[in-house]
């Protein structure tokens, strides 16, 4: 696959290199002192801190165990593993000679201060959408709040010609959404604040849409879920699979205790979204986004979904289990799974049914079979909770056994393949978030 | 270094990162009423609450429960008087008593999120945990008697 | 931790017993031999001093000034409650206060005899000892008291932990305060007058039992929880085969990059406990764990390799057929050939049992070092000391009198930890690292890998009818492979053939059934002894003789055209051998004929039953002929035709045990024994494949769980013969009874056990 891409695009863009290194070609901006403290307000360097979060600025920028925007965090691209940048306000490596226009000039274009262009890992499509006060905002926070580190970046594993920074500019040509944000009056002040939220700061999309070939987002098919980091992003639009739709409040809920009882727990890469991005907002804020995404799930809000009939339907499952003496994945999810994942006639919260969950109901058996491997931490999903994983003591049968059952049950058809893809997913590279 | 609260006090544990917690809680910090019994969270036996939910602490790696608080049986109520080791001792459910810390702290999560328990529930609650003595009967008469003992105490409260 | 030091203490043996009354003083608190002892009662298990001197009326207990009494208990506490039970029938007879009663389940020393905790023999061993203890300290503290008084003994009486007359009223503890001394002759020993059993006061009663507590709480302290300063782990690498095993080279290059892991020891074992094993030692328990799994290691393997489940079945099935193997029983009349030659019909059917484990809860480990006085401390539940310490001796290279084992609670026993060669590595671990405390655990994988499990067996049965179709003859062949061959061959007696067979492979083959000539024989399966240890597990022989005896009753009261419930009472006729010749036996077949009418009754036997539904019925007695416990089954099925399951609806359990010395903690061992027959019938049994068991762990293992538990009814038959037994019996007639009404229900015989749904609806297709 990433052959055939190297080549393709490889092969067309060097064509085109000559004309094109005009276009591509930014001027560096100087070089400044770093600005001080006095230099801001207190409440504009809070609004940054609060922005940086919701814009997990430190989820990308801070490697496991380092220092916080010390950069070098490593991602897996099918491109190839790349590594962030130091965004300290350290002079020598980090962004500590950076003016304001330089660092909104990067937000908005994904062009580095001395000009050349910054891979789209970084979203700045979507940070383009913010207004110019909010990009001041962060970077006041960080050039006066974050501790300078000292910290050169690892260089990224993009092969020839990918490695061509001027080729991004090609690729801004063709896939980057350079549209500021624009209001939408036909929709409240609260959806309008969601949108320029979830649109922008928290860039929900870079995730959640789907990309095309080259990595774009293909706008057409704005939030309709996506393959990330050995996960998938599910559709936060009509296209979810959720049996039980998603209403604001479901949005609100999962948004704020990492966990919505009819759907599922924020596990992957989605738990420090939640609970190291998000959380900074006020809950407003988070209603603007629950708001939003209710509209783009297009669903009826005065549904109940205690009385639907998936739940009934889920609830009632629990007592038609198949005997476990002929059915093993109904016998291991009895033994191993069901101390948890059952609720009486009623959904109590940190019971969920896994034959509701998101996950069970996707096209694929990533994430549950994720779930299944590794668990969830207890800075994951519902804080303070865990769930152990089962990598190192169910086989691949054992847990395709428990996927079947459960996918049996929910209703759906089965996966194919099951087996082997329950192997693939267990060797696929593991992502710290 | 591993944090976690561990029956209301903060402990610490200098061990690797990978180290089930079970084996923490054990060895480390020497409270050895949870126990070891298959190592792939199949029986319960080694059975804790997590942030208030029955963990299998034999597959849960302790730096998945940093800053998390962790009740074990000795910390499930101050003079062992949680109405279910009441029941228990009523019951006199256990026999070997191997199983019974685990046990006890999957009915007491059960009983915090479905009070008032049928057979029903409290199969497919209790299914994880294996009794090789086969105390199921007793076990099932014990979380009726405490689920009994626990309404009995809120209808006087709410008299 | 205390330290043990060996040598004669207090001047008590066993022989002496009753015979030395006077106070025996300790400026301890307690005698040596208690710091070993464990307490199941006390918060770490640990044994409660004893205030100022204290009275050993006898090598079973202690009194001391504030009263309390110290039972010693030999047995170890594995879900019994065995030192309740055992104590208050000491209690009963001294007239102590429950509430003074402290157990100690006391450590290995010689001073306590033949040691072994299994054969569901405890309570029935133990109920004349501890009667006469308890009698001599009572007549010994009235004597004193009356002496005190100055008035005739006859005039005092023991209630309650006092001595009360017209006097006034003293304590046991004041007694002992002031002075003990009495001492019994051989005589007067022999001639002790014993309580009527009628006006036993805590025997048969309501008590709660002392170790049940700490079972709530987290505070009982099992062999797993055994822990000294300076303790390393350890964890195993088994060899390929139980036997024959020789490691060829060993790479632990990474393993030496776990944080912790120390070496990785190559054993040499001369008790040929624990051949080809390796163990790895790490500061702790998981790094031991992760770096076993990184040591590289091959083997020249033993021989077993390739030995599957059906070679040992097949193998039992070509040694029954050749009659020159076995050992063949004293049953009476054993000419069975002129039975069968005049025989008008006959009926011959074969039963097969898989492979069972023993599975218990607590993983095997075993503690180990060598104190500071040059004691070899053996920490770890064990079921059989006196069997265990001779093979640690052997492999250590030591004096028996330099190893002590050191008392825990057991978490689970079964009969696995009767064979205490778990401990054996751990010991072989010390001693190769100058006599540290070795901490062996081993995991789940490898205590199923380890196991002594209970054997494959194969069965036939034949019998012989008159043209009345009444039994004239019976046979009962049966191979597998026998435990106390591979460890206690001295326990072995002879056949009337002189071959010698072991009786808890082949006990419940000699019925109490009248049945004109009889033969029983059993076959050591020798393929079955070099793949793998053979082990006693839970109801040993009557687990699997039982089912075939009692399904092949029903087999024959169908070919006799008989109701399967009489044709068994007509047979069960206290005559002759079948009357009972101990005590513990008076009633013989007229007791096992009550509990199988009782049963009867529970189950409503001849009722109408559904469609595909159906009632059966099964008797056994366990453990042996000589001290029997009566036991019958009824259950009622449904089968569901369309996928083989069986579903137990109703299970009732009629028992005949004597006299119930601890009625709640009785009714608890049936319902679990009730519940593991339940188990071993429909939902466990494992396989060996190419010389292991297919199953490691319960993931794929799977013993009964709760949601699979039916309601089961027990009821005792009430009488004032002994006690017998109680642990293991109601496992033995719950299988049979199920083949019973599957068969009743549709129409299908299985003859193998488990009954899976698979091997069910096979019948059904055939049929």
């Amino acid at each position: 696959m990433l052959k055939r891409i190297v080549i393709g695009i490889g092969g067309a863009s060097l064509l085109g290199l000559g004309l094109f290194s005009l276009y591509a070609w930014n001027s560096s901006i100087d070089p400044v002192t770093p600005p001080l403290t006095k230099d801001y307000s207190p409440e504009v360097i809070a609004q940054g801190k609060i922005l940086a979060s919701a814009g997990y600025c430190s989820t990308c920028h801070t490697p496991p165990g380092g220092e916080e925007y010390a950069g070098n965090y490593e991602m897996h691209t099918e491109f190839g593993t790349i590594y962030s940048s130091n965004i300290t306000p350290d002079v020598k490596t980090g962004i500590g000679s950076w003016s304001e226009e330089a660092f909104m000039r990067a937000m908005r274009t994904g062009v580095s201060r001395d000009g050349h262009h910054l891979l789209p890992a970084f979203p700045y499509e979507h940070f383009n959408k913010m207004s110019d006060q909010d990009i001041n905002a962060i970077y006041a926070y960080i050039m006066t709040s974050i501790s300078a580190v000292e910290q050169e970046k690892k260089d990224n594993g993009i092969p020839f010609p990918l490695n061509i920074r001027a080729l991004q500019a090609g690729w801004k040509l063709l896939f980057a959404d350079t549209e500021p944000f624009v209001e939408n009056t036909d929709k409240s002040e609260q959806w309008n604040r969601g949108a320029y939220l979830a649109e922008g700061v928290a860039h929900c999309g870079a995730c959640h849409t789907p990309r095309n070939a080259l990595g774009g987002e293909q706008y057409e098919k704005m939030y309709q879920g996506a393959a990330i980091d050995g996960w998938i992003a599910p559709s936060l639009t009509d296209t979810s699979t959720s049996p039980i739709p998603w209403r604001a409040q479901d949005f609100y809920e999962y948004l704020t205790t990492g966990n919505s009882p009819y759907h599922g727990s924020a596990a992957g890469p989605m738990a420090p979204v939640m609970h190291k991005g998000l959380s900074a907002l006020p809950n407003s804020d988070i209603e603007a986004i629950s708001v939003y995404f209710a509209a783009e799930n297009g669903t009826d809000q005065s549904i109940d979904p205690s009385t639907s009939e998936s739940l009934k339907s889920a609830i009632a499952a629990q007592h038609e289990q198949a005997d476990l003496r002929i059915d093993q994945g109904a016998r291991l999810y009895a033994t191993t799974c069901q101390a948890c994942h059952y609720s009486s006639e009623t959904i109590v919260k940190g019971r969920p049914l896994i034959t509701l969950g998101s996950s069970t109901h996707l096209d694929k058996p990533t994430n549950l079979v994720n779930i299944m491997l590794d668990g969830v931490r207890s800075d994951q999903g519902i804080h303070g909770v865990v769930m152990p994983g089962f990598r190192d003591a169910l086989s691949d049968q054992d847990i395709a056994s428990i996927a079947a059952y459960l996918r049996q049950a929910a209703g759906e058809e089965s996966w194919p393949k099951l087996l082997e893809q329950v192997g693939e997913i267990r060797n696929q590279p593991r992502f710290e978030h | 270094m591993a944090k976690f609260i561990l029956n209301g006090e903060a402990k610490s544990a200098d061990v690797e990162s990978d180290t089930p917690l079970l084996w923490v809680i054990r060895d480390e910090l020497e409270m050895t009423g949870t126990k070891f019994g298959c190592g792939i969270g199949t029986c319960g036996a080694c059975t804790v609450h997590v942030g208030g939910r029955a963990t299998r602490s034999c597959i849960t790696p302790v730096s998945s429960v940093e800053g998390a608080e962790i009740t074990t049986i000795e910390g499930l109520a101050e003079k062992d008087d949680h109405p279910l080791q009441i029941s228990w001792k009523k019951i006199q459910v256990p026999q070997c008593g191997y199983c019974q810390s685990g046990q006890i702290m999957q009915a007491a999560a059960l009983l915090k999120d479905i009070p008032n328990p049928s057979d029903k529930d409290i199969d497919a609650v209790m299914g994880g945990n294996l009794c090789r003595c086969m105390t199921y009967i007793r076990i099932r008469d014990a979380i009726h008697e405490a689920a009994n003992t626990i309404k009995e105490g809120n209808d006087e409260q709410n008299i | 931790m205390s330290r043990i030091s060996r040598g004669k203490s207090g001047g008590i043996t066993r022989r002496g017993f009753l015979i030395a009354m006077t106070s025996v003083g300790m400026s301890f608190g307690f005698p040596r031999h208690l710091l070993a002892a464990m307490n199941p009662a006390s918060p770490d298990g640990k044994v409660l001093p004893s205030e100022g001197d204290v009275y050993e009326p006898s090598l079973w207990y202690s009194i001391d000034t504030a009263g309390k009494i110290k039972v010693n208990i030999i047995r170890s506490e594995m879900g019994q409650h065995v030192g309740t039970a055992i104590a208050r029938i000491l209690a009963d007879e001294l007239e102590a206060s429950w509430d003074d009663i402290e157990i100690i389940h006391v450590d290995s020393d010689p001073r306590w005899g033949f040691m072994a905790t299994g054969g569901s023999w405890s309570v029935s061993q133990s109920w004349p000892v501890y009667r006469k203890a308890g009698a001599a300290g009572r007549i010994a503290l009235i004597e004193s008291a009356a002496k005190k008084w100055g008035i005739p003994a006859a005039q005092c009486q023991a209630i309650d932990g006092k001595v009360v007359s017209n006097k006034g009223e003293i304590s046991y503890g004041k007694l002992v305060e002031l002075g003990l001394t009495r001492q019994f002759t051989e005589d007067e020993l022999k001639t002790l007058p014993l309580k009527p059993n009628q006006d036993l006061k805590l025997v048969g009663k309501q008590v709660t039992s002392l170790d049940i507590a700490n079972k709530t709480n987290g505070k009982s302290i099992y062999g797993i929880d055994a822990k000294v300063d300076g303790m390393v782990y350890a964890n195993p690498i088994l060899p390929p085969t139980r036997y024959g095993s020789k490691v060829a080279s060993v790479d632990d290059t990474a393993a030496q990059q776990v944080k912790g892991y120390q070496k990785t020891i190559i054993l040499d074992d001369p008790s040929d406990s624990v051949e080809g094993w390796l163990m790895v030692i790490a500061s702790s328990f998981m790094a031991a764990q992760k770096a076993s799994k990184l040591v590289k290691v091959t083997w020249d393997a033993g021989a077993t390799t390739k030995v599957s489940e059906a070679d040992i079945i097949n193998h039992g099935k070509t040694l029954i057929s050749d009659q020159s193997k076995g050992s063949i029983l004293d049953t009476g009349n054993v000419d069975t050939d002129s039975a069968f030659a005049k025989a008008s019909s006959n009926i011959s059917e074969q039963y097969i049992t898989d492979t069972v484990l023993h599975a218990q809860m607590e993983p095997l480990n075993a503690l180990v070092f060598n104190n500071p006085d040059g004691v070899w401390e053996v920490h770890s539940g064990c079921q059989w000391q006196s069997l265990t310490l001779p093979v640690l001796a052997k492999a250590l290279g030591e004096d028996q009198e330099n190893i002590v084992l050191r008392s825990y609670m057991l978490g689970g026993g079964f009969g696995r930890r009767l064979n205490g060669d778990y401990t054996v590595p751990a010991a072989l671990a010390s001693k190769a690292m100058g006599g540290v405390p070795v901490k062996m655990i081993l995991t789940r994988a490898q205590d199923t890998q380890f196991d002594s499990a209970r054997s494959a067996s194969v069965q036939q049965l034949k019998m012989a009818f008159d043209n009345n179709k009444s039994v004239i003859g019976m046979e009962h062949h049966a191979a597998a492979g026998w435990p106390t061959q591979a460890l206690a061959p001295g326990f072995m007696p002879k056949g009337v053939n002189d071959e010698p067979y072991d009786p808890f492979s082949i006990a419940g083959a000699d019925h109490w059934y009248q049945v004109g000539a009889q033969k029983v024989r059993a076959i050591s399966n020798d393929l079955a002894m070099a793949a793998f240890r053979p082990g006693w597990l839970r109801s040993v022989g009557p687990g699997w003789t039982g089912w075939a005896v009692e399904s092949f009753m029903d087999e024959a009261a169908h070919h006799a055209g008989k109701d399967p419930l009489q044709f068994r009472l007509d047979m069960l006729i206290a005559e002759g051998r079948n009357a009972g010749s101990t005590p513990v036996a008076e009633g013989g077949a007229a007791r096992q004929a009550a509990v199988l009418k009782k049963a009867g009754e529970l189950i409503g036997w001849g009722s109408e039953q559904p469609e595909n539904s159906g009632l059966g019925i099964a008797s056994t007695f366990g453990q042996e002929r000589d001290m029997p416990t009566w036991v019958a089954c009824g259950v009622q099925v449904k089968v569901d035709k369309a996928n083989g399951l069986v579903d137990v609806e109703k299970l009732v359990i009629a028992i005949d045990a004597g006299i119930i010395v601890d009625p709640n903690g009785a009714e608890a061992q049936c319902q679990g024994a009730a519940l593991w027959g339940l188990s071993m019938a429909l939902y466990e049994g494992t396989e060996l494949l190419n010389g292991q068991y297919k199953d490691a762990n319960f993931d794929t293992y799977t013993p009964l769980r709760l949601a699979q538990a039916p309601e089961v009814k027990i009821e005792f038959i009430v009488n004032q013969y002994p006690p017998s037994g109680l642990g293991e019996p109601a496992v033995t007639p719950v299988a049979p009874a199920i083949a019973n009404a599957i068969y009743n229900a549709v129409g299908v015989r299985l003859r193998k056990l488990p009954m899976k749904p698979k091997h069910l609806r096979a019948a059904l297709n055939q049929a």
